[in-house]
């Protein structure tokens, strides 16, 4: 059937693919390298929001550990390219060291369900950062990796923001594609059908235990992916980047987004990750609200969060479907009255 | 066909199941009846898998499938409807039956996926009214029925049914107990586990009493209906035999 009527998650996901698009052009075609530095952040945050939404938003399963692995990536390829590495190899390097901490974590954490596992996973975020402060002689310490060589593929550099940019959105647009078609088929069911009841999901055959390592591994290493984008377009990296905040922030944007939604999530990291940054999009904000953005944004993530749980439990992908809902009931009881 | 003996399981030191053997062959419903707690539901999910089996073996047309893992067993035609129905409530009724299929891939199963999807809105025609509707917002009724079908959707050859009557109207409760009753004509074999034994034992051909974790009695159902022990504790026959 869902080949004949477009099922409404997909015409979400290509609502989604064509919003992507569009800012994905937008800073180029307006040619403001303040937008594009921003929008890079945005491109690199997707990447690691879209695997945190597969764990957390499609299978249920909570992380506040991700800026372990985001940094795992980081500080891997940074410190192997720092040793004179082709950027392609401390890239697989960083995704692999990052995943290879997810199946760590989700070993043991297998057996763990809702705040259990959030704190299981906020001890490993902890201990990493712990080990990024104190393991000097690989990560600098608290000073940090300085001077990490910008990416580049055999001869060519991405040297320039432009090149940077589009480096990081070409990434970010390659695995958006690739987890669009995963949660819209089969493993993308499972996942769902684990966050619905485990035992439900066991009694349908489905391999919980595999399903929930794999997407714990695949998230770990999507977060590496983004930190190894991250350490190269900005060139150095330092522990106060991969502290328990930034998990928070990448949670938020899962569930203000909406949870199981993976166009919710582009638009929850989208919002979240520009929010600082209002004055670059809202021209003729003034200075001090700008201000009052930038100093109070954990608080306002926090509230954030704390009023979607409250108010909009669906996310901005639960308020798409009411408004749809409630659309088409409107344009039916139209037709009714005419007939 | 399902064949279980001294079966031990239990979640913490206590075994709560402790030594039960029951059989079922094709086309017949057994069912268990005893008090709450006397370790049912435990037994049911341990020949699913969905507990580590202490002791005992539990096996399907011969072959031991103690060690199987839950999602496997399945796979050997062991399919348990769980207490509480344990459906996906965010995705549809069409959804959930397609994840009941989860383990049949492939492009030949795909025509005997969509035959059996008809033939659950065949037994059940109100799912197939609400095929799009989110499975959170059917009624008790509707979400056991779409528990069952999810279940015939893995082309199971023995049904575990936990509780399947609980807390619905006797009316819904008589049309799922009917669309149980053509399954188990069609040749499935059936586990019942059931608060209310009276209406086990209407439905099921054998029945096993269970008293704190061990069969204290089994027999032909009539037999056990009309067992002085069993309906004065268990079917509450004391008013109307007195009264």
């Amino acid at each position: 059937m869902g080949r004949r009527h477009p099922t409404r998650s997909r015409v979400m996901a290509h609502a989604g693919l064509v919003a992507g698009i569009v800012l994905l052009a937008l800073p180029l075609v307006l040619g403001d390298l303040y937008l594009v530095r921003i929008f890079t952040l945005v491109g690199i945050n997707l990447v690691m929001v879209t695997g945190l939404s597969l764990l957390f938003g499609y299978a249920g399963q909570i992380s506040l550990g991700h800026a372990a692995f985001f940094g795992l990536g980081a500080y891997t390829s940074g410190f192997l390219t720092r040793l004179g590495w082709p950027w392609v190899a401390g890239l697989l390097a960083g995704v692999l060291v990052a995943a290879a901490g997810g199946l760590l974590l989700a070993l043991p954490s297998l057996r763990l369900k809702g705040h259990y596992l959030a704190m299981a996973t906020l001890g490993f975020g902890e201990i990493a950062l712990f080990f990024f402060t104190e393991a000097e002689s690989l990560t600098g310490g608290s000073d940090g990796l300085r001077e990490i060589p910008a990416a580049a593929i055999g001869g060519f550099s991405f040297d320039t923001p432009t090149l940077k940019y589009a480096l990081v959105w070409a990434t970010a647009a390659l695995v958006l594609l690739l987890a669009a078609n995963v949660v819209r088929l089969r493993p993308g069911r499972a996942l769902r059908a684990i966050h619905g009841s485990e035992l439900g999901a066991q009694a349908c055959g489905i391999d919980t235990v595999r399903i929930k390592t794999q997407v714990f591994v695949i998230s770990a290493g999507l977060a590496g992916l983004a930190g190894v984008l991250y350490a190269h377009y900005i060139g150095f990296v330092s522990p106060s980047t991969f502290t328990l905040n930034l998990s928070l922030i990448l949670v938020a944007m899962v569930a203000l987004g909406g949870m199981g939604s993976l166009s919710g999530a582009v638009a929850g990291t989208v919002l979240l990750t520009l929010l600082p940054y209002a004055d670059a999009i809202i021209p003729g904000l003034s200075r001090d609200t700008v201000a009052f953005l930038q100093d109070w944004e954990s608080d306002i993530h926090g509230l954030v969060l704390i009023l979607v749980m409250l108010f909009m439990p669906g996310g901005i992908a639960g308020l798409g479907r009411q408004l749809a809902v409630r659309l088409r009931r409107t344009s039916r009881t139209a037709e009714g009255g005419a007939s | 066909m399902l064949s279980v003996q001294g079966l031990v399981a239990g979640y913490s030191a206590a075994a709560v199941v402790d030594g039960i053997s029951v059989a079922v062959s094709a086309g017949e419903m057994v069912t268990l009846v005893g008090a709450n707690g006397a370790g049912k539901s435990t037994l049911l999910k341990a020949i699913a898998g969905a507990i580590p089996v202490r002791a005992g073996l539990v096996s399907i047309d011969g072959e031991d499938v103690t060690n199987v893992p839950a999602h496997r067993r399945v796979g050997k035609g062991i399919v348990l409807v769980p207490e509480g129905r344990m459906l996906f409530a965010g995705m549809s009724v069409d959804e959930n039956l397609t994840l009941g299929a989860h383990l049949r891939t492939g492009p030949a199963a795909r025509r005997a996926v969509a035959e059996d999807r008809e033939r659950v809105f065949g037994l059940f025609p109100v799912l197939a009214e609400r095929r799009r509707q989110a499975a959170g917002t059917l009624s008790g009724g509707e979400q056991q029925m779409l528990a069952i079908g999810r279940a015939m959707m893995s082309a199971p050859r023995v049904l575990l049914l936990d509780e399947p009557s609980l807390g619905l109207a006797p009316k819904v409760i008589g049309e799922i107990f009917s669309a149980l009753d053509v399954l188990r004509d069609s040749g499935l074999g059936m586990v019942l586990v059931e608060q209310d034994a009276r209406l086990a034992l209407r439905h099921a051909c054998r029945g096993y009493v269970v008293r704190t974790g061990r069969v204290a009695l089994e027999g032909p159902a009539e037999e056990l209906l009309d067992n002085d022990d069993v309906r004065l504790i268990y079917l509450g026959a004391w008013h109307e035999t007195k009264g």
